[in-house]
């Protein structure tokens, strides 16, 4: 299998699957045992913030290779809520990778955000959890928690407000960020439809004389269709993404969840 | 004082028969001996003040400090055992470092306080999972003087590690005296500038010794500059302000 796929260049190389999950047909021999304590749960996650939203999606499918584990896993939370629901929730996180450490990195997390509350008397705004989200991830530098996690929420002065990680807690703070089994096949639509990336001003001159089009914030109905046509394109162009889209859309009125059925094959 | 003394100011974390802990309660009295320290909070910052006890006309004046930096937005004024004093502000530092490390953003006056208070009562055996770090309570008082987003504020915290919020709080010897001198005086309106004349003039009040710049100490804490001791040039300045020196 694993054969199969470096010889032939167009799969060997991007979008790399995950199939070093599936099982080996190895010649006979001498076997190796190891302890190989991360799994590749596939799916994809997307954030894209504008003037007074931010919105987290994700498929709800979980994969282990060629199986898929279940249709409907959530990827996107409400952090720091009141109960189980997440009611009262003012951040929110979305984690893909490894699902079990997305799971533990989580609860971590939201039980951080309850104790601050507790701890000092105020919710904690979003540029401080993205700080301690840094420190969480990167305080396992040496076995890290296995996922790409990217968190939400208002900003101080009521914008929206996107922090993308790397497994080891490397952040920024974006207008928008794909991340996942698909990340490779939705960021550079993003940079093209958000970020207005390669696009120019008709008529502005040729060469060097052409002037980028103004980048601007996009209302909320135009992101959440940008979001339902990543998605539905991902799913067709990767096996690991699909089943239903997952949507989570704070604003200062709160935090809305939806949901949209995706291609099942 | 304490009639019904006998044996339970021994055990350090025994109540007596009537409810109280004699040593907590003998570490209050430790205070009473110290020298006076005064804080004011002000719309516009938070001032406080200390006497400096001159023992000696040998004595370098600047080597007694009795207030002290915790970070950038937050400083604190004691009175007591001020070797007790060290490692309840250590212990600060590094929260308030802590804090800003994991959080981006400067601690919370309370909090800061909440955090020195926790370290008030390990002491004694030592309670399941806490480890106790004394053998005695703390025999210093701290006023906290800090800023931050609900502006500026001022604590007083005890041996007890209870705390509580003030607009104005004297600590120390002259205590009684200062603490009226400061229930008349204070208004919410007062300037900062208002409230070192104020400071100073209380501290007269209750100082044996004349006050002169090198017998007080003052420290602001305000929104532009932070926490902030007085040099020597302006703390001549404020005592030539004073009414009849």
């Amino acid at each position: 299998m694993a054969s199969l796929l470096s010889s032939n260049p167009t799969l060997a190389s991007n979008p790399s699957y995950s199939f070093s999950q599936a099982p080996q047909n190895a010649a006979a021999g001498n076997r190796e045992h190891a302890f190989y304590p991360y799994t590749d749960n596939g799916g994809s996650t997307l954030g894209i913030t504008g003037n007074d939203f931010a919105i987290l999606a994700g498929d709800t499918r979980s994969t282990s290779g060629y199986s898929i584990n279940t249709r409907y896993s959530p990827k996107v939370f409400r952090i720091g809520g009141d109960d189980e629901t997440g009611e009262g929730a003012h951040i929110i996180l979305s984690v893909v990778g490894y699902a079990a450490d997305g799971t533990a990195l989580k609860e971590r997390l939201n039980a951080i955000v309850k104790m601050y509350k507790y701890q000092h008397g105020k919710r904690m705004s979003v540029k401080a959890c993205a700080q301690r989200l840094a420190t969480i991830l990167y305080g396992k530098r040496f076995f890290p928690y296995y996922v790409t996690a990217i968190l939400g929420g208002l900003d101080e002065d009521g914008k929206g407000a996107l922090y993308s990680y790397d497994p080891v807690g490397s952040y920024e703070r974006e207008q928008c960020r794909a991340a996942g089994a698909a990340a490779s096949l939705i960021m550079p639509f993003l940079d093209n439809q958000v970020n207005f990336k390669n696009q120019y001003s008709p008529g502005s001159g040729v060469g060097h004389d052409l002037e980028a089009r103004q980048v601007t914030p996009l209302p909320f109905h135009e992101v959440e269709q940008l979001v339902r046509d990543a998605f539905t394109s991902a799913t067709e162009r990767h096996i690991e993404v699909g089943d239903g889209l997952q949507m989570l859309v704070i604003t200062k009125d709160g935090i809305e969840e939806k949901y949209f059925p995706l291609k099942r094959d | 004082m304490f009639i019904a003394r006998s044996e339970y100011d021994r055990g350090i974390n025994t109540f007596s028969p009537e409810g109280r802990l004699f040593q907590v309660e003998y570490s209050l009295e430790a205070i009473k001996l110290g020298s006076t320290a005064i804080g004011i909070a002000t719309s516009h910052g938070v001032l406080l003040g200390v006497e400096k006890r001159v023992t000696s006309t040998l004595l370098e004046t600047s080597s007694v400090e009795k207030i002290v930096e915790i970070d950038s937005h937050i400083g604190c004024a004691m009175s007591g055992l001020q070797a007790d004093a060290r490692s309840m502000i250590e212990h600060a530092r590094v929260e308030s470092q802590n804090h800003s490390f994991h959080y981006n953003e400067r601690l919370g006056v309370e909090s800061c306080t909440q955090a020195i208070c926790d370290l008030a009562l390990r002491f004694g055996e030592g309670a399941d999972g806490e480890e106790s770090v004394m053998s005695r309570p703390f025999g210093v008082a701290l006023l906290i003087a800090g800023i931050d987003e609900e502006g500026p504020q001022l604590y007083h915290a005890e041996p007890s590690g209870t705390f509580y919020r003030y607009d104005a709080k004297a600590i120390g010897s002259g205590s009684e005296g200062a603490q009226a001198e400061l229930q008349n005086e204070f208004h919410k309106s007062l300037s900062l500038e208002e409230a070192e004349t104020l400071v100073l003039k209380t501290l007269k009040q209750v100082m044996e010794e004349k006050v002169d710049s090198r017998r007080v100490q003052l420290a602001s804490v305000t929104k532009d500059k932070g926490f902030r001791i007085y040099s020597d040039e302006e703390m001549a300045v404020v005592v030539e302000r004073l009414p009849t020196n």
